[in-house]
Order: structure tokens, then sequence, then C-alpha cells
């Protein structure tokens, strides 16, 4: 599969090309795989956003494992505290920390690489870092300690530790602070003319996931600091009905931070493998503009079984509004896969309806985790979320595992495994270190999304069941109505523990080499190694 | 066989491709209408299973 190898066979030196751009001589380098200006002084602040990223998926990862053991219940495997407390670890690690370093880390280099741009500030970047990487470990420690067994969401008036409040607002002004140094960098290289015409259809989509993180960050300030001061006990407790409302606009909106940046990164992993080129750039910017637009209000999913607002209210942001943003995902998982065709046909692989996918670099795991992205996000992801997303439908399916098993498909299955298959190029070109273990990293996306699916099916079923979600015992021990499931649930549960563990498998598979690679890999001169 | 371009070629260039009136890529519109009906199953599924619980007499 050379011939489909980003690494072309005219690779030149890194010095025998002078960087493009804006900046300070020797302050920037041109790589020698992907022809791209690597500003160096943002290249130091995405190794370390992609260090810390790494380092939380993992934990979530471990806690992920020992939560489906316990969801499985001929194993049962943690306690009751235990459970609760390392759902909450589970949830916050994966779905804030790991993503949000990692988008960060995403918004420089898009800006800076794609963008022949300097960063915009060095000091701004370690001011959002410090304040990421406190509040960070601050926040794990908490729940460690045990005392913040709120889960996710800390719906009041459950009330966790007030460092734990703290330690979150630190993690949204530390990553705002970082989403203003990318704005700073895109409007300098506008000013420096370092770009001509509009900016890249990737360097859009960042910028749009910017804009949702901006609204995402301002509902988590106004719903963190004053639940803040609750747990100070400088101001009463928030109305529970308020807080569902405002949280959901920082719990569901910093997912669609992750869409849209997933999106960018398929983008922009179709142009690096297989040379993909934008089919139409109006249609692909105008659904991400229908992201900004819209997918803010589809957060109204999460209140369809509140008393607190109107059933017109619901309607309009489940229906029509989230239909719109639906269909610039639809819009997506079309130009995207059709990009990878169009290229892989002009290649020649143009044999039958389906010739260019059985040629497409399956042994890449950029390609592979990437287009495995895609399809679970769609498949999967997509066809049970606009379903559950209805209000008629939501009532059969709220609160049940049905909706882990969902989302575990959109923000695993896609988000991460794109994250990932992005690694396979970040790891090379940015630290300039050789993978190590490449069988297992061939192997790695396809076992982790093998282990994911199975999770996601075993949920979705035990759930369409009835069982509910994060509960700890699925028979529901001393309860004084006892609840009955029909037996073919237990196989459904083991399903997710099974599912769990070859998911976690394939979390190490990708963890163990990247990290080899980034502390001990051999280190690359000039091209990179073809995958 | 048409060599693959770098990133940064076909990034710094995608502003003059003007692909769209050329492109043809039958095998992803199949694979587009094997996701919509694969969602027409699923949620009408789901609406079957909303009316088995939820009867309007």
């Amino acid at each position: 599969m050379t011939t489909m190898d980003p690494t072309v066979e005219d690779a030149l030196p890194e010095t025998a090309v002078e960087p493009k751009g804006n900046h300070a001589p020797g302050m920037a380098r041109v790589c020698a795989t992907t022809g791209l200006t690597v500003d160096l002084t943002a290249e130091k602040f995405i190794k370390l956003h992609a260090v810390f990223a790494v380092v939380f998926l993992l934990l979530g990862g471990i806690a992920a494992l020992l939560i489906a053991m316990t969801r499985w219940s001929a194993v049962h495997l943690l306690p009751a505290d235990w459970y609760y407390r390392l759902t909450t670890f589970h949830g916050l690690n994966m779905l804030i920390l790991w993503i949000l370093f990692m988008e960060v880390a995403i918004l420089y280099f898009a800006a800076t690489a794609l963008l022949k741009t300097r960063l915009a500030s060095a000091g701004l970047a370690w001011a959002g870092f410090v304040l990421m990487a406190v509040g960070a470990v601050t926040l794990d420690t908490m729940i460690l300690m045990g005392t913040s067994d709120v889960m996710m969401t800390s719906y009041a008036p459950l009330r966790a530790h007030p460092l734990f409040y703290l330690s979150i607002i630190f993690v949204a002004v530390g990553t705002l602070i970082g989403v203003i140094n990318f704005f700073a960098t895109v409007y300098i290289a506008k000013r420096d003319k370092t770009y001509s015409g509009s900016v890249p259809l990737v360097v859009f989509g960042a910028i749009t996931a910017a804009i949702i993180a901006v609204v995402t960050l301002g509902h988590g300030a106004g719903i963190m600091i004053p639940t803040f001061l609750w747990s100070i006990e400088v101001l009463p407790s928030p109305d529970p009905a308020v807080y569902r409302l405002v949280w959901w606009g920082l719990g569901h909106q910093s997912q669609q931070v992750n869409v849209a940046a997933m999106v960018s990164v398929w983008y922009l992993l179709g142009a690096i493998t297989v040379g993909a080129k934008v089919l139409n750039q109006g249609v692909s910017r105008t659904a991400f503009l229908l992201y900004i637009l819209f997918i803010n209000l589809a957060s109204a999913h999460h209140l369809l079984v509140d008393p607190g607002v109107s059933a017109g209210w619901k309607i309009w942001n489940t229906s029509y509004a989230m239909y719109l943003a639906v269909l610039a995902s639809m819009i997506h998982g079309y130009t995207v896969p059709a990009a990878v065709e169009v290229a892989l046909r002009k290649q020649g692989h143009d044999k039958g309806l389906f010739g260019w996918l059985g040629a497409a670099p399956w042994r890449n795991p950029g390609f592979s985790g990437f287009f495995l992205s895609l399809v679970v996000f769609g498949f999967l992801g997509g066809i049970t979320g606009v379903t559950l997303g209805t209000e008629q439908i939501n009532i059969i399916a709220h609160n049940t595992l049905r909706i882990p098993g969902h989302f575990h498909t959109t923000v695993v299955g896609g988000t991460t495994t794109a994250f990932m298959a992005l690694a396979y190029y970040v790891v090379p070109l940015i630290f300039r270190r050789e993978f190590p273990m490449r069988a297992i990293c061939r192997a790695q996306p396809y076992v982790f999304t093998l282990g994911v699916v199975i999770l996601a099916v075993g949920m979705s079923f035990a759930g369409s069941y009835g069982v509910a979600r994060r509960h700890w015992d699925v028979e529901f021990t001393g309860a004084t109505h006892a609840a009955s499931f029909d037996p073919s649930v237990h196989i459904f549960l083991g399903m997710v523990g099974i599912g769990g563990i070859i998911a976690f498998v394939g979390l190490l598979m990708f963890v163990i080499p990247t990290v080899i690679a980034v502390f001990f890999g051999k280190k690359i001169e000039g091209k990179m190694p073809a995958w | 066989m048409a060599k693959q371009e770098k990133a940064a070629d076909v990034i710094d260039n995608e502003g003059a491709h003007k692909g769209d009136q050329m492109h043809a890529a039958p095998g992803t519109f199949v694979l587009t209408l094997i996701l919509l009906l694969s969602f027409a199953v699923y949620y009408f599924a789901n609406w079957k299973a909303l009316a088995d619980v939820w009867q309007v007499r």
C-alpha cells in the first residue's frame, strides 16, 4: 500500500526548506512528510496538552474497566461507594479532561500549522495550561478522596467539596484562555497575511469548535460559580431545575465542541492519509455554520422529562433545532467519505462501487481509526441519537442504559477513536518520534472499535429492557418493591463487561506505544516512516 | 495512477480546487442510502415499541 502512504517519496530534509509565515528566525520548521510549517513554540504546548490528555484518557479508561466489571451483574466487582466514585471520575476524565486537553492541542495545531503563523502568546498558553493542569489534578484528587461522589452532572442539591467545583472552574477558565489564544493566533495570521483567501476548512472547523467552546464555558461559569459559592455557604442552594437547564449548556455542549473538532480531524486525516480534497467548500462550511447556530439547542433533549420547561420549548429544541444540527452531521457524513472515494478513484482505484474502499490504506491506523470513527459515529451514534432525541420516543428510553449506549458510540467510538487516529500522526510529526510495536498500532483501531461497539450494543439492548443508567445494582437488592427484568438482560450486561475488557485492551494498545514513542521512541530525522 | 499530494499542498490549494462539478462518489452514495434505510428501520421500530407500551384507546 505504499502508493497510498503519506510518506511521499521525494520528501526533503527539514533543513532544506525555508518555513513560510511570520515566525522569528529559527522558531519554525517545515515537516518533511506533510510540508506543514510547525511553529516551535506552539509545538511545545501541543506536546504538553497531548501528554496530559493521554494520561487522563488512561485514568478514565481504568475507571471504565472497573465500572463495566460492576455493571456486568455476574461479576459486580465494586462496592456501591466506589462504583459511584469511579463513575464520577470516569465521566469527568473522559468527557472533560481527555477531550479538552486534546482539543486545545488541536486548536494550537490548526491555527499555527495550517495558517503558517506563530502562536499569539506563549504567556497565555502557559497560563491556560497551568490552570487546566492544576484544576484537573485537584479534581481527580478530590473525587478519589471520596469527598465528591456526585457523578459528573453533580446535580444540586447533591453537594460536593468546594474544591470539586473550584477545580472545574479552573479547567474551564484555563480552556477559555487557550481558546482566546487560538482566536488571537488566527487574528495574527490574518493581519500578517500568512495565508490567502479564506481560512482552510480544517481551521474553519476548529473556529466552529472554539466558538461553541466559548458558549459552553460561559454556561459552565454561569452554573459552577454560584454552585461553588453555595458549597462554601455564601449563596443558597441553586434551584435544581435551573441547575439542570444551565448545567446541560455545559455538559452537552462540551460534546458538541468534540463533534466540531472531530469532523475537522476527519477532514485533516482525509487530506493527510489519502490526499482527499474537500468536494465543496460552501456546503461543508455551511454545515459547520449549522453546528454553531443549532447544535447548542439540542442539549434540551436532556430535559425531555423535566416538568419545569414547556412542551413547546422541548419540541422546538429537540425537533426543529436538533434536526438542523443533524443535517450538518449528515452533510459531513457524506462529504468526508465522498472526498476519500474521489481521491482514491483518482489514484486508480476505481473498480466497481467499492473498489476504492478495498484499496484504502487500512493498515494505516491514522486512516482506519478515522474511517471507523466516521462509520461508528454515523451508523450507531447518529441513528440512535436522532431516535432517542425525539420527544415522544425519549419517554421509553430516558435514564435507561440506552442513553450511555448511544453516547459511547459518539464520544468514544467517534471522537476518541478520531483523536487516537490523529495521534498516529501527531507523535511522528510534532514529537518527531517513531512509533514502536507497529503491528499493535495497526490493529489498535479495530480492537478498540470492536470493544466499544460490543459495549454500546449491550448497553442499548439492556436499556431497552428498562435497565437504569448509572445504577450500581441492577437487581435493586433490598428495595421495598422488587425489580425484575427479562433474564436476557444479564446477557446484554455481560456484553457490557466483555466489550469493556476488549475496549480497555484497545486503549492500552494505544497508550503504551504512544507513551513509549513519546519518551523513548527513535528520533525521526527527515520524513516519517511509512505506516 | 495519480500520485498523492502532500497534505500542505492539499490544504494550501483547497481554495483553487473546483472539484465539485466533476466528483463522482457512487460508493459513498450507496453507503448513504444504507444509512438512511437503517435509520428508518430503527426509528419506526422505536415508534412501534412506544405504541406497544403506551396505547391510545
